[in-house]
């Protein structure tokens, strides 16, 4: 009996698991149906596969990555998504505007701000509305704080992966304290549900001023003191320098952005580079670098955490008054159009497609998320590394699987 | 908006395009045929005054009449968003060649559109489904497939389950499949 012919219906609600070819074989139980899959799932002399995921802890949330292996030199790899797909697309059409705020929350789950600020922004150009500045300044300000906690997230994660389990208490604890922060702000520690239509949802409180102001004082400090741990640590640097290395063109080709693309010594940045809300009149440097290794992507992060800290202090220096919502109707009617808006996340330029037909859904949200993009250089960057710098090479990336699986 | 860009959009690519150029807010639109996409994305990507080497997005888009892909691009030359809208791809089989020549990147967005519309792009040597299992056979972000609990739209439409096949077999009225003017 062939394997084709010994799996059943897809619709069969009587599947089991204990069947004899499990749901995570390696070697998909089908003919191939695309060349790369063909050239990919042939095994060469003395090679061999092996399945990492979908439940391994280094993989970021439910990624299955199927490597072909030489010894314990990864020869090629092929990622298997959709293991956390929610549709989240399909769910926005049927949804209305504000609905859809809390459909795409869950997605980049560490930095949720970002997933809200694409599509209000979007949105906000199909109804040609102006946010006040009030309600500008403080999605900017939220979101930088959002952007340094995912980042502290990032590089307690990278050393887990790399074996060092401290920096990520470490980094929890820096985390912790932005979320609180957030919390007193939004109401949520995760998902924060924050941004509206035409503006916010709450004002500055005391309760969150009190807490940033205490956190600012001792931010820098805390965070070069944290940092001290990995970067001046021999095995961490040695074994980042010079692992996953892209040049830049390779980068623009694998329409890389972000963190990442920067890493490679392009100054590319979706605040500068398309300018949005009210960085314009915010002063701040777009840090590069030139290697585009793992170090180089790990070194950026750091360098962008200072940066955010001098937008935060800028906000609240120029912090204007005024309404925090724009005048809107309960029901909103786009006139049928399409708009595209993009900012930069923590991982890469975030983006939202929306196209209206004249009702109180959306036609079309497309949700653009950077995880995605980058994940599929893994198998760029990897071949004839080991195994266990393949963890490294994604961890640097940064990729949530929220976001690559939508 | 960017007027002079438009301008050089309109002499350069002039016989290409299918309709007027557009501009709102900060984008400027044009229509192409899919037949015409690698020639007008190479001009775009290689040609000394356009500079566009970044693909921002690539979506597909089922306006319930017809198939679409749509291509966001950024260059320096231009505070604008440049989108391109393959337009006019059938819905009973949609082609349009792939990007992948250009931006390799754009394989995975091509293997999305593929899964979500069944949109076929030739040249894309992967192209096989990406989040939906390898067996299921319906395409999910098309207008005619309709949620189990779409209440406004699927008891109309006699549609019991989530899944079915390319055209439901009794295939919805007209009036229930959602549409925009192009």
């Amino acid at each position: 009996m062939t394997a084709t012919s010994r799996r059943p219906p897809a619709d069969d609600p009587r599947v089991t698991l204990d069947e004899e070819l499990g749901v995570f074989e390696p070697i998909p139980p089908y003919p191939p149906r695309t060349e790369r899959e063909a050239e990919f799932y042939s095994l060469g002399d003395g090679e061999m596969f092996i399945n990492m995921g979908p439940q391994h802890p280094s993989t970021h949330g439910v990624l299955r990555v199927v490597m072909k292996l030489d010894g314990e030199k990864v020869v090629d790899l092929d990622p298997v998504l959709g293991y956390l797909h929610r549709g989240v697309e399909k769910l926005c059409e049927n949804a209305d505007y504000h609905q859809t705020i809390s459909q795409v929350d869950p997605l980049e789950y560490v930095s949720s701000l970002f997933n809200e600020w694409a599509p209000v922004m979007a949105y906000e150009q199909l109804l040609d509305i102006e946010v006040p500045r009030r309600a500008e300044y403080i999605r900017v300000l939220s979101g930088e704080l959002n952007r340094i906690s995912s980042h502290a997230l990032f590089m307690g994660w990278m050393a887990l992966d790399l074996g060092g389990l401290t920096p990520i208490l470490w980094s929890f604890i820096e985390r912790d304290e932005i979320v609180e922060m957030l919390a007193a702000l939004t109401g949520q520690r995760m998902l924060f549900n924050y941004f509206r239509i035409g503006g916010v949802n709450g004002d500055l409180n005391h309760d969150f001023m009190s807490r940033l102001g205490d956190w600012m004082t001792r931010a820098t400090q805390q965070i070069e003191s944290n940092l001290t741990l990995l970067n001046e640590n021999e095995i961490f640097v040695r074994r980042m320098r010079g692992l996953g290395t892209i040049d830049s063109e390779t980068a623009l080709r694998m329409c890389w952005t972000g963190p990442n693309l920067r890493a490679t010594g392009l100054p590319f940045d979706v605040r500068r580079a398309h300018p949005y809300s009210v960085y314009p009149e915010l002063d701040f440097d777009i840090p590069t670098r030139a290697e585009g290794d793992c170090l180089a992507r790990y070194l950026l992060r750091l360098d962008e955490i200072k940066q955010s800290l001098r937008i935060i202090d800028q906000c609240l220096d120029r912090m204007p008054d005024g309404p925090i919502m724009a005048k809107l109707p309960r029901l909103l009617r786009p006139r049928p159009g399409r708009a595209y808006a993009a900012v930069e996340g923590p991982r890469g330029q975030y983006a939202a497609y929306a196209i209206s037909d004249g009702t109180d859904q959306p036609f079309r949200l497309r949700i653009h998320d950077p995880s995605f993009i980058h994940l599929q250089s893994v198998g760029l960057l990897v071949p004839g590394h080991l195994i266990a710098d393949t963890i490294a090479v994604m961890a640097s990336l940064d990729p949530i699987m929220g976001g690559v699986d939508k | 908006m960017d007027p002079v860009f438009r301008r050089r959009l309109e002499a350069r690519l002039g016989s290409k395009l299918s309709g007027p150029v557009r501009q709102r807010h900060d984008t400027t639109e044009i229509r192409i045929a899919a037949a015409d996409v690698t020639d007008v994305l190479r001009t775009l990507h290689d040609d000394p005054e356009f500079r566009f080497t970044f693909l921002a997005d690539l979506a597909g888009v089922d306006t319930g009449t017809v198939m679409q892909v749509v291509y966001h691009l950024w260059s320096d030359v231009t505070p604008d968003w440049l989108r391109v809208i393959a337009d006019g791809l059938s819905r009973d089989d949609p082609r349009v060649p792939s990007v992948t020549f250009l931006w390799k990147g754009a394989e995975w967005q091509e293997r999305e559109a593929y899964d979500m519309f069944g949109i076929v792009f030739e040249g894309n040597r992967d192209l096989r489904r990406i989040y939906m299992p390898p067996d299921y056979t319906s395409f999910p972000l098309r207008k005619d497939f309709f949620l189990a609990d779409d209440a406004a739209r699927s008891p109309g439409a006699g549609v019991r389950h989530m899944e079915q096949v390319h055209v439901p077999r009794g295939a919805p009225p007209a009036s229930a499949v959602r549409r925009i003017p192009g």
